[in-house]
């Protein structure tokens, strides 16, 4: 097995002290970050979200996983960021909706927005309505991203479009949606511009979503 | 057409019908219970945060409300709160929402020992404000009902995972129960009898029934394993406790998806349950077959019509349509009332009907009133 699969196991495994020895042996070893960020911690985490999709991996193995990718973003984030150009790709706001308090899949999608050079202000979770429409008149983003991962808050997030609408903001900003219960046909149904799967599909998704919109 | 139809003048009361069904009997017809707080507040145009800063305008909307939707029970206060915050968690209270924890107390194992375990319901906190409620909803409904109560009170109380979880943290909980089982079960253990004595001050009260709940063991969030090693035992054990200080009949809301689980769920050995989005289907079929097995003593369900989302994280199983009680028309309330009450009650077991998640916050009164009238309409016993 490389080391770039042990990562993934590990991450997969959610074993936190293992996986960070392993990527600064990596790192040692001449793998560049992104190698380590999309081979290793991304896919690692996908193998535990397509674990979870299959009803094998829950919360609890979900947030080992992502903890262990979090420590080792640590050591990788200061690399990934020296040639991101942070703000380059645009301005989002992330929240995960009122009524909500999972935040896991926010900070995941935060973090790989940021590498891919988003300038990101993550609100964190159980956001009013009124206070991301608030952020949205303030820092003029490019994207909105809303998390849920309960099935009864979910239904926040038409509010929030509809809020953006009333405000005036709608057109100026993409609405993207996101969290375990939430699938295509719902932000379709919504009236959302984009969905995305995981944490890592939402980076070129909001990159196709800003492209769309004026510089 | 309208569906609003006034009267509270029927043979059977509300009382009867609902307590009737609690017990597996049939009665003049299917009662209609969605866990009514928004529709009250909607009604008489006040907020949540009103009526907790004024009991008495509570009271005033439950009463109203039930007058004018004419389902079959009203609710006390009915959330997460008052025994958190004796506890020692702060909370926060938004002005249209029920109260949330604002910072998690326990963030350590050393923390556990700020907690105040023990409590007093009729000292502690805002516990006294709740049982205000129930007595005055007590004698509002025995005034109208000239002498008689005519409508159940229903309290409600706090699985000791939920209890646990809110104290830590839900993030944290998950953690403390993927990490440190062993400190899971001593925070559930801990948890359990403050919940208990604020359900058994409720009853002494004058609360008719309970429900409990646990939105953090469904398929959504833990393993069956974790769940049938971890939070169940203690789910029963709750359950358990309230039947033997109360006798009350209790009801269960496995909150979200539990789809792999629902015969593990039954043996928790609540009366009713109050299903999540789910098959009623299947877990009609599971009640049946987990009380004929003798694990469980299911003598009705409460459900289903879609409050809550069709998405379930299996991607498999058929649910009923999203939110239909507030963006589908009172037809599509209809239709779907007809299929639980025909389903659950082919099946011997007595249908309570309801939503699938809690009363859904701006929910048209139109498809409020469909429900009643789809109970009236299809749910008569001949």
């Amino acid at each position: 097995m490389s080391i770039l699969e042990e990562i993934r196991k590990n991450v997969f495994d959610g074993d936190e002290n293992n996986t960070v020895e392993l990527v600064k042996k990596a790192l040692d070893e001449g793998k560049t970050a992104q190698e380590i960020l999309d081979e290793s911690l991304v896919a690692g985490l996908r193998d535990c979200g397509a674990g979870f999709e299959k009803g094998e991996k829950f919360i609890p193995e979900m947030l080992l996983s992502s903890e262990s990718m979090k420590v080792a973003m640590v050591v990788l984030k200061p690399l990934l960021l020296e040639g991101s150009g942070i703000g380059g790709a645009g301005k989002a706001v992330l929240a995960t909706v009122e009524g909500d308090v999972h935040d896991i899949g926010l900070e995941l999608v935060g973090t790989m927005f940021e590498t891919a050079g988003f300038e990101v202000r993550n609100m964190g979770p159980d956001v009013p309505t009124e206070d991301i429409v608030e952020a949205v008149k303030e820092d003029k983003p490019h994207i909105v991203g809303l998390s849920a991962l309960l099935s009864n808050t979910m239904d926040v997030m038409p509010d929030v479009i509809e809020a953006l609408a009333d405000a005036g903001l709608r057109d100026s900003v993409k609405v993207m949606v996101g969290g375990a219960p939430v699938k295509q046909d719902f932000a379709d149904e919504i009236g959302a511009d984009g969905w995305a799967y995981d944490a890592a599909s939402a980076v070129p998704k909001a990159k196709e979503l800003r492209a769309q919109l004026p510089d | 057409m309208s569906y609003y139809m006034y009267s509270n003048t029927q043979e059977v009361t509300p009382y009867e019908r609902m307590m009737g069904s609690l017990n597996g009997e049939k009665t003049d017809r299917v009662p209609v219970n969605y866990y009514p707080r928004w529709a009250a507040l909607e009604y008489i145009g006040a907020t949540f945060k009103q009526t907790w800063d004024d009991p008495d305008l509570y009271v005033k909307a439950q009463i109203l409300g039930q007058e004018r939707f004419q389902y079959d029970c009203v609710i006390d206060y009915d959330m997460m709160g008052p025994v958190e915050e004796a506890m020692g968690a702060k909370l926060k209270y938004p002005e249209n929402d029920v109260p949330q924890i604002a910072e998690p107390l326990i963030k350590t194992k050393e923390d556990m020992e700020k907690v105040k375990w023990k409590l007093d319901p009729r000292k502690d906190g805002n516990m006294p404000k709740v049982l205000y409620v129930v007595r005055r909803l007590k004698e509002e409904l025995i005034k109208r009902g000239r002498g008689t109560q005519h409508v159940p009170i229903m309290t409600w109380g706090s699985c000791p995972s939920r209890t646990a979880a809110c104290l830590t943290g839900f993030k944290e909980w998950f953690l403390i129960v993927a990490r440190d089982p062993d400190w899971a079960v001593e925070l559930m253990e801990r948890a359990l009898d403050g919940w208990l004595q604020m359900v058994v001050a409720a009853w002494e009260a004058g609360v008719d029934c309970v429900w409990v709940n646990d939105p953090v063991s469904s398929r959504d969030c833990i393993s069956r394993d974790h769940y049938e090693k971890l939070t169940q035992p203690y789910e029963r054990k709750f359950i358990e406790a309230i039947r033997r200080e109360t006798g009350m009949k209790v009801t269960m809301h496995p909150c979200g998806n539990w789809h792999d689980r629902m015969d593990l769920v039954y043996q928790n050995q609540a009366d009713s349950y109050f299903l999540g989005p789910m098959d009623v289907e299947m877990c009609t079929q599971k009640a049946v077959e987990t009380n004929e097995k003798g694990l469980s003593r299911v003598t009705s369900l409460n459900g289903n019509v879609g409050a809550a989302t069709k998405s379930t994280t299996d991607g498999q199983t058929a649910v009923p349509y999203a939110t239909t009680m507030k963006r589908g028309k009172p037809e599509d309330i209809e239709k779907e009332s007809k299929a639980v009450i025909d389903i659950v009650e082919a099946a011997d077991l007595r249908c309570i009907l309801g939503t699938n998640c809690w009363d859904v916050k701006g929910s048209s009164f139109a498809n409020r009133d469909a429900m009643v009238y789809a109970a009236r309409k299809y749910g008569q016993y001949k």
